[in-house]
Parts: structure tokens; sequence; C-alpha cells
């Protein structure tokens, strides 16, 4: 497999007035093509932090951080976004979906914002999440888990590379949490994508082929596992 | 407990600094706007009263004026018809006021013959002879603020105020002046002020001219004596002061007013029969210049109310958007304190001293700038209508008034949020169903084939109803304040200035004594200018169905279309010779007034002779209320040929000195011209500052509600920032709801433009001035275009703030 991502020695240290907070205390890791990681570790142990690291949402104090070999860019809004636009996909615990539009439209509209609107691709990943009867409704009519895959589904509507989600199951039912990680699992394979997750859940390792724990900003274990699920 | 509550909504209000802002902000414009404008008009009418007052200080303003400019009545006629007056009064019981004088005066046109450095020129003028021991409408002399004192000697003059600066004149000069075909040089001893001249208008005209372009002066009834070549006491004035003000009719109301001074005009109506005199009978509600004063205060006191109300629901508007923004975003905070056990009362009472908190210290910062605000506008009344404005004080009965009426519309606006805010269910909110809602089907048909984005953009508008309608409420009124002003005097502007700059082709017209054209025919001759003789006094009158008697003005013109003062006829046709009855035209606004029609045949008077006309034709809406007849008809009915002459002259001719010996007075078209764009450019800067509020409110309401559309989105913004939307996308998505909200917010702001002008210029309106509204496309477009830019411009603000979101914390947020 390709190397998508490497982490090294990477740091997020917060000024505050209790003095310096190591969110993120010199992090080190690679990333391949087509993993799928789950991050695990208690409240407040930094995985949060990381995930916005790899997201380019928050910029690292310290070390290096290179996506395809190249230098991921911090401090800089809109080269950050640009690197978010053109390959991250990001998944939310509460979907976030816009309510004024409908299922179909939530994909188009990211679709739209990146440039590359295509119809037929957005009900393809509908049809991918097992919605495609419900395209035309709002998301107010339909159920968390269903608004859960349309998040999926939009979250790969523009092809990212590297798929993040932070704790996306955390407001469903073990059943419908399933569901939701089988229809992920299937569409990440499908577009091949690679994708990390933070959750306390460790039901979902199953879904994972590499599982990463972290506490008090440092890894404490990585290791890849023998993955029970393979997708649909 | 409270307390903490109450301290935390407050230091959640300092979150939002800027719209707490923009709600002071509101408090404060309403506050300064009734102190100012009620403060202004508390003054104004002092000022009336204090120069017009029957003491040592004042004028003691005449009650009754009856003229007849082409008639000398000798003493003796005056004072048979006083004693007459004074005996019939005697002997009527229907009355218990008394007369205080009756007083004959000489008021005549004329010229003044000045020289600087620039040479000689003539100005047309007014002279008046005053007794030294004039009861009624004497000089206004306020200490501190005229010099010198009253002409007493043959040689003596007092200069009006409004003018001498403009001439440059001071006490001691020498000035030389004429009426008819006499001059005479008199000493200047006396600057001041008199009642029937605060607005330097020409007699027969509304407008004043520019400064220094007509002057009126104050003789001596020996002065007059020596100016005219007649004796002592010959007058064609005689000016009546009853005790106390009889009530007389106000032609802007409604209603009749006028029965105390009818009293005493069928007593002097009785005494001219007698007396075989003709004459006009007019009190104080039929005297222009003194009308046109009081209507012009009576309307500052009429928008004030109005333009205070108006502002008010402004800032109530401001007031209860934001406020109940605030509830919402604090939806969770709340629902959290309720799950703790808060009571909803405990709620509520932060909610409700929140506005009058708010309120207080809006109320305070206007109470403290509103006098300096009064002064302003009392300081550019004053150097319009050139009086002294010494009493300025604003009562505390103002102050109470404007901040307990704010303070009652600040508390009502608080009352629905916070009643929400107690309402609130906990479970919901935190359960985050309140933030669940199903999109409108309508819409989505209505906007499927658009791009997203714009779909997006239309959708997230019209999300929330009634806070855009309350918004476009809002743009509408604050635009009525603007745009209503800026269409009544486009309008103003069309109907005045238009036709006399555009139609009429004369260059001078030349004021004669009654039936002496002779010369001025033979200087036109004698200079290849081409003339028209006209005849133009105000002396019509008519009872209208209401039994009140309506002044009018009565021209005689040889040729209404290609004359030199073609008249516009929008309904029927021209007068024609008929020989049986006069035919005449008159002016769309008398004809709506009386109600007549084109075809009927009416009885009007005509100084003072009972005339029977049919009218033939309606002329475009003028300002004064004016009959056409041809020449020769008027001149038959008032036995005058011609009180002016019209002149166009050839290029490198000039009014002279010469022409200015053979005439009463001389108005050039250019500068009548720019006395009227003064005039309009004076009474439109006085609205400019309500003008320029209306606009400073359509922004600040623009700029609340873009606010409060970012911030409500900040969830939706965010969200999309984080899947990697960049900001130039969403700034366009921003772009497209400001679009939408300036072009809907401009049409509203037009249709309550036009509305509010209607409804002003309806306010302003009576039987002497109708003010007419209409739309010019450009003012429409201008108002139209304006919301749109502001709507546009406040763009930026919604990117700043986008690309100021700290995307950590609102991932943060998004995963609570």
């Amino acid at each position: 497999m390709n190397k998508l991502l490497k982490m090294e020695n990477l740091e997020r240290h917060y000024e505050t007035p209790a003095g310096v907070v190591k969110a993120l205390d010199g992090v080190s890791f690679e990333i391949s093509e087509g993993e799928r990681i789950i991050l695990l570790g208690p409240s407040g142990s930094g995985k949060t932090t990381l995930l916005n690291c790899l997201s380019a949402l928050d910029s690292p104090t310290g070390g290096t951080y290179k996506f395809f070999e190249s230098e991921v860019p911090r401090n800089n809004s809109e080269k950050m976004t640009s690197f978010r636009r053109e390959n991250i996909g990001y998944v939310f615990q509460f979907f976030n979906l816009l309510q004024d539009l409908t299922v179909l439209e939530n994909i188009l509209l990211i679709q739209e914002l990146s440039g590359n609107k295509d119809f037929s691709r957005a009900k393809d990943l509908l049809k991918l999440v097992g919605l495609e009867a419900e395209i035309d409704r709002f998301p107010g009519e339909i159920s968390g888990g269903q608004q859960q895959r349309v998040a999926i589904a939009r979250s790969i509507a523009k092809r990212p590379t590297l798929l993040l989600g932070d704790e996306l199951t955390g407001n469903l039912d073990t059943e419908t949490s399933n569901k939701v990680m089988e229809a992920l699992v299937g569409a990440c394979k499908q577009e091949n994508i690679t994708s990390v997750f933070v959750t306390h859940d460790e039901g979902l390792v199953k879904y994972a082929t590499r599982v990463i724990r972290i506490d008090s900003g440092k890894i404490i274990s990585d290791e890849k596992i023998d993955n029970q699920y393979d997708g649909v | 407990m409270s307390i903490l509550l109450n301290k935390r909504l407050a230091r959640s209000l300092w979150r939002t600094k800027i719209r707490l802002i923009a709600v002071v902000l509101m408090v404060f414009v309403g506050v300064f706007a009734g102190i100012t404008f009620g403060g202004y008009t508390h003054n104004l009418g002092g000022m009336y009263d204090t120069m017009q007052a029957d003491d040592d200080e004042g004028s003691n303003l005449a009650d009754i004026w009856i003229d007849n400019r082409s008639a000398m009545w000798t003493p003796e006629q005056v004072s048979a018809f006083c004693d007459s007056l004074f005996s019939n009064w005697e002997s009527n019981t229907t009355t218990s006021i008394s007369l205080d004088s009756c007083e004959g005066r000489t008021v005549t046109q004329g010229a003044m013959f000045y020289s600087n450095a620039d040479g000689e020129r003539i100005i047309n003028s007014l002279w008046h002879g005053i007794p030294a021991d004039a009861n009624a409408d004497r000089v206004w002399m306020p200490e501190g603020n005229s010099e010198g004192r009253t002409a007493v000697t043959a040689d003596e003059i007092v200069i009006d105020a409004h003018v001498t600066d403009a001439l440059n004149l001071s006490l001691g000069d020498v000035v030389s002046i004429g009426a008819g075909n006499v001059t005479a040089d008199f000493t200047l001893v006396g600057i001041g002020y008199h009642p029937l001249h605060v607005l330097m208008a020409p007699e027969g005209s509304l407008f004043p001219t520019e400064p220094g372009e007509y002057v009126v002066g104050y003789l001596s009834d020996t002065g007059m004596a020596r100016l005219t070549g007649s004796m002592i006491g010959t007058s064609n004035t005689i000016i009546l002061d009853v005790e106390g003000t009889p009530s007389y009719d106000l032609p802007d109301t409604q209603e009749y007013e006028g029965t105390e001074i009818d009293i005493v005009k069928e007593l002097v109506t009785t005494s001219l029969s007698t007396n075989e005199l003709d004459a006009r009978v007019r009190d104080r509600g039929q005297n222009e210049p003194i009308e046109i004063m009081r209507q012009d205060l009576a309307g500052a006191e009429r928008t004030t109310v109005p333009f205070t109300v108006m502002i008010a629901s402004i800032a109530a508007i401001t007031i209860v958007l934001s406020l109940q923004r605030l509830v919402q975003s604090q939806s969770r905070e709340i629902a959290v304190l309720r799950t703790l056990g808060v009571e909803r009362s405990s709620l509520m009472i932060g909610y409700l001293v929140a506005p009058l908190a708010i309120g207080g210290v809006g109320c305070t910062l206007g109470a403290l700038v509103g006098p300096w605000g009064m002064n302003g506008m009392l300081d550019f009344y004053q150097d319009l209508v050139g009086l002294p404005i010494v009493e300025r004080t604003v009562p505390l009965s103002i102050y109470f008034s404007v901040i307990f009426s704010t303070m009652l519309v600040v508390f009502l606006s608080g009352v629905f949020p916070a009643w929400k805010a107690s309402r609130l269910d906990p479970l919901e909110v935190l359960s985050g169903q309140s933030e669940m809602r199903v999109g409108s089907n309508k819409l989505r048909k209505l906007t499927s084939w658009m791009p997203t984005t714009l779909g997006l953009s239309i959708r997230s508008s019209v999300r929330k109803p009634i806070r855009l309608t309350m918004t476009f409420v809002a743009v509408g009124i604050s635009l009525m304040l603007f745009g209503s002003i800026q269409m009544m005097g486009a309008g103003l502007e069309e109907t005045f200035v238009g036709g006399l700059e555009d139609d009429q082709t004369w260059d001078a017209q030349v004021y004669i004594m009654s039936d002496a054209e002779g010369p001025v025919l033979d200087w036109a001759e004698n200079n290849s200018a081409n003339y028209e003789i006209i005849i133009e006094m105000p002396l019509g009158s008519v009872t209208d169905s209401e039994k009140i008697e309506r002044i009018f003005n009565v021209v005689g013109l040889d040729n209404f279309q290609s004359g030199m003062r073609p008249v516009s006829v929008i309904e029927g046709g021209l007068p024609n010779t008929n020989g049986v009855l006069p035919e005449v035209i008159m002016d769309e606004g008398s004809m709506g007034f009386l109600g007549w029609s084109v075809g009927e045949k009416q009885t009007v008077s005509i100084n003072g002779i009972q005339q029977d006309v049919e009218i033939v034709g309606i002329s475009s809406s003028e300002l004064a209320r004016t009959m056409y007849f041809l020449r020769g008809d008027l001149s038959e009915i008032t036995g005058v040929n011609a009180t002016s002459i019209y002149l166009q002259l050839p290029e490198g001719v000039e009014v002279n000195s010469d022409l200015g010996e053979f005439s009463t007075g001389i108005v050039e078209r250019q500068n009548l011209l720019a006395g009227i764009n003064s005039l309009l450019d004076q009474q439109t800067q006085i609205f400019q500052s309500m003008m320029y509020l209306g606009l400073l409110f359509t922004i600040v309401v623009m700029f609340n509600t873009m606010i409060m559309n970012v911030a409500e989105r900040d969830f939706e913004l965010a969200t999309l920032r984080v899947l990697g939307a960049s900001t130039s996308s969403l700034g366009l998505m921003l772009l497209f709801e400001s679009l939408l909200i300036g072009i809907i917010g401009g049409i509203v702001g037009v249709l309550f433009a036009y509305g509010g002008a209607v409804g002003l210029a309806a306010s302003f309106s009576s039987w002497q001035f109708i003010v007419p509204v209409s739309v010019i496309p450009s003012v429409a477009w201008q108002l139209m275009v304006g919301v749109i830019l502001i709507a546009v411009a406040m763009t930026p603000f919604g990117v700043w703030r986008l690309r100021r979101m700290d995307l950590v914390e609102k991932v943060k947020d998004l995963s609570q």
C-alpha cells in the first residue's frame, strides 16, 4: 500500500493562564492508503486534537505533517481550507445536514462548492448508503441513522482521499451504529478512501484495520488488527 | 439567585457587543430625535409669539387687513370708515371683544436704487408707511438683535434686517428709493423686522428671493407721504387690532374655526358698504405671509410626531428582533437553567430588565445630546427665516414624554422575547428537537431548478418569515423617512421650477401702477424688446361648500399657448370671448378643493365684485390657487388694463434705471428661479437631517439583519467550512442572500416611500399650497439601487466573520 501521510513528533501546545497544556506531545505515525483507523482514548486524551490536525482544521505548534510527501499547510486559513477541500471528508456526530435542503441537495451542495457537481454520482452515493428512496426528503423527515448515512454520502461526494469522523455513532443506538458503520466501510472500500475515526466505543474496533490508542497527548499503542468485517 | 442570573444575562449580552451597540444607538437616536424635534417646535412657536405679541417688546400683529391696491383712500375716508366701524361695534351685541385700533396705512411696491463697486442696480422693493404712534403691525426691534430705532421724520427709513447684510447697509447710510414716478433719499436709522415679512417673498409670490434681491423698508407716515407725493394719512390699507386674538379659520384644517373673526368681518363689511369703499378683507388665516409661516410651523409640529413615531418603530423592531435572536442563541443555556430548577419568573425578570437597561443607556445619551440637535435645527431655521430665536429651552414635559414613550416601547419590545425565553421547553432544546425543522416543499419546487447554493440562499432568507417581514417593515419605514422627502422634493421641483424654467420665456416682469404701462411699452420698443401685458392680482375669492371664503390669484393673459407665460391645460380647452360670460381656466388644486368640473358656471368675487364665470379648462398643478382669464375679460371686470408687463430682452439689453423709474418693481426670471431653487433647497435641507437619519436607519437595520443571518447560520456555515467550502464560495452565497433581501427591501422601500410622500404631501397641502407628489423614476431607482447597495455592502462583514470563524471551536460545538 502507498504511504498517504506521515506525522513526525507532532505537537499541539496551548498557552493557558494555568500554564502550557500539551494536547499533543510528540505524536508520530504513518498512514497508508486504504487503511481504516480507529483512534481510541479517554476524554481529554488528545484524540480530537489529533483529528483536527489531521484535517488541517488546527495548526500544530511543532513537528511535521506530510500528506503525499508534501507539507500540510498550517496557520493559513485559506490554504488549510483548500487542503481540506481537495483531500478531506468529514463526518460529524450530529450529522449537521442543512435542514432547508433535501437529502440529494445536501450532497449536490458540497459538489457545487467544490466545483464538480455530478447529479448521477450524488444519486449513486445515496444508493450506496441505502437511501435512494429518500432523495427528495428533508433531513427532518428521516431518522438519525439515515441522516448520518446521508452525512457519510455527503462527505465522500467530492472523492476525498482521507475521511475523518469524530464520534460519528455517538448519538446512535448500537443497531443503527452498526448499520452506519457498515455503510461507511462499504463506501470507503468502493471509493478507495482511507479513514480515521475517533470513538470511545470499543465495539467499533471490528470495522477497523488498525487501532491507535492515545492518552495524555501521546500514542500509547498502535496495532494493526485482523479485520473481521471487510465491507458489504 | 436572580442576581447571578442577571449577571449571566449581562455577560451574554456583552458577547454580542455590536448588536447591543446597534440597539442602544437606535434608542439613542429615537430619544435624540424626539427631544430635538420637540424642543425645536416648542421654541419656534415661542419665537412667533414673542414677535407678534401685543406688548412693548412685540410688533402687535393686526387681526384684520382691509386693502385695495388700486385705490387710495383719503384721510377723511379712512377716518369715516373707522368711526362707522367703532359705532357699529358699540351697537353690536353679538361680540364681547373690543376693537383696540383702526389705522390707515400706505403699503406700496417700489424700487431701491442701489449702487456699489459693481455699479448701480434696481431692487424690487416694498415700502410701508408706519406712523410713530402706530398700534398694530409695528416694526419689531428685538433688543440685542436689531439696530437703531424706528423712522419718525420724513427722511428716515428702517430697512428689514433680512437684507442689510447682503446689501452691506449700516446705520447712517443714505438710500435712494422710488415708488411710481417719484424717487427720494432717506437716511437709514434702524434695522429691524416686521411680522408680515418673515419670509422675504415679493407680494403675490410664495418664493423668497436671493438675499438682497428684494427689499422691504419701513418709513414714517410723513416719509411715505413724501415718497408718494400724497397727503399724510392717505391709505390703501386699513388694519384693525382687536382685543386678544379672536379665532380665525385655519385653511389647512377641515373644521371651521373662524366664527369669532367672522363677527368682526361682518361689521367691517357693513362699514365698508356704508362708506362706499371697495376692498379686500382678510384675517390672519387669509394673509399669506402670516399663514405661510404659521403653516410652516404647524408642518414642523405635525411632522415631528410621525417622524418620532417612525424612528421609535424602527428602534422597537430592531430591539424585538435582536432580543429574540438573543433568546434563541441562549436557548441551550436557558434549557440547562430550567433543568436545574430555575423558575420561569426568575428567567423572565432578566429578559424584561435587559431591554430597560439598554433603553436607559440610550435614553440618557439621547437626553444629553438632544438639546444640541435642537439648537442645530433652530440655528438652521434662524438662518432660513432670518429671525433671531432667543428663547431656547427644552421643557421638562418634552423630556418626560419622549423618554417615557421610548421606555414604554422598549419595555414592550422586550416582553415577547422574555415570555418566549420563559416558555422554552428544556427537553426539546437539549434533545436538539428545537433545531430540527422540515423544509418547505413549495420552496423546494420553486427553487429546485436553481444552483443549489442559490436555492439555499433563498430558502435561508425566507426561513424566518416573520423576522424577514419585520425587517422589511423596518427598512420600509426607514426609507419612508428618506424616500418620501426625496419624492416630495422632486415633485415640487418638477412642478414649480419645471414650468417656469422650461415653458415660460420672459426675462423680466415689470410691475406698474394701474394702467401706467405706456412708458414701459415705449422703453420696450426703443430697446427692441418683445413684451406682453398681463393682469395679475391676488384679489379673487370664492365661498366653498363649507361656507369658507377662499382667496385666489386672478391672472389675465392675451395668449395661453404661445405667450411668454403658457398655461399647461390638462383638461378642457382655452378661454374664448363669447360676449356672455367670461371663460376661465382654473388650476387643478383649486378644482379639486372646490369640487368643480369643466363646463360649470360659478360665481366668484373679483376685488369685491360678484362675477359669474364659466370654467372651460383645468391647468396643471400650481403651488398658488389661480384663475386664468382672457385679459380683456378681466380688464372689464376690474377696470384695470395691466398690472405688469413681461419683457423678452434682446442680446445686450438689460433692465436699467430708466425702466426702474417707470415701474413699481421688477422681477427677473433668473432671479425668481434662483429664489425658488433656493427655497426648495432650504426646505429640503430642513428635512435632510431626517432623510439621512432614514438612510442611517436603513444601514443599521440591514446590518442588524445581516449580523443575525450570519450568526444564526453559524452552524451550517461552519459545517460547510469544515467540509472544505471556501470563504469565497460561501461569500457568494451570502451575496445572493444580500441581493435578494436588497431587491425585496428596495421594492418595499419604494412603496413605503411613495405612501409616505402622499401622506406627507396631504398633511402639508392646504388651499394656499398644494404639494404634488409624482413618482419620478430616477428617484424610485435611486432608492432601489441604494437599498441593494447597502445590502450588498454588508456582505463583506459576513465574509469577514466567516474568515475569523474559529473552526476548532466550531467543531467542538458541532460535536456537542
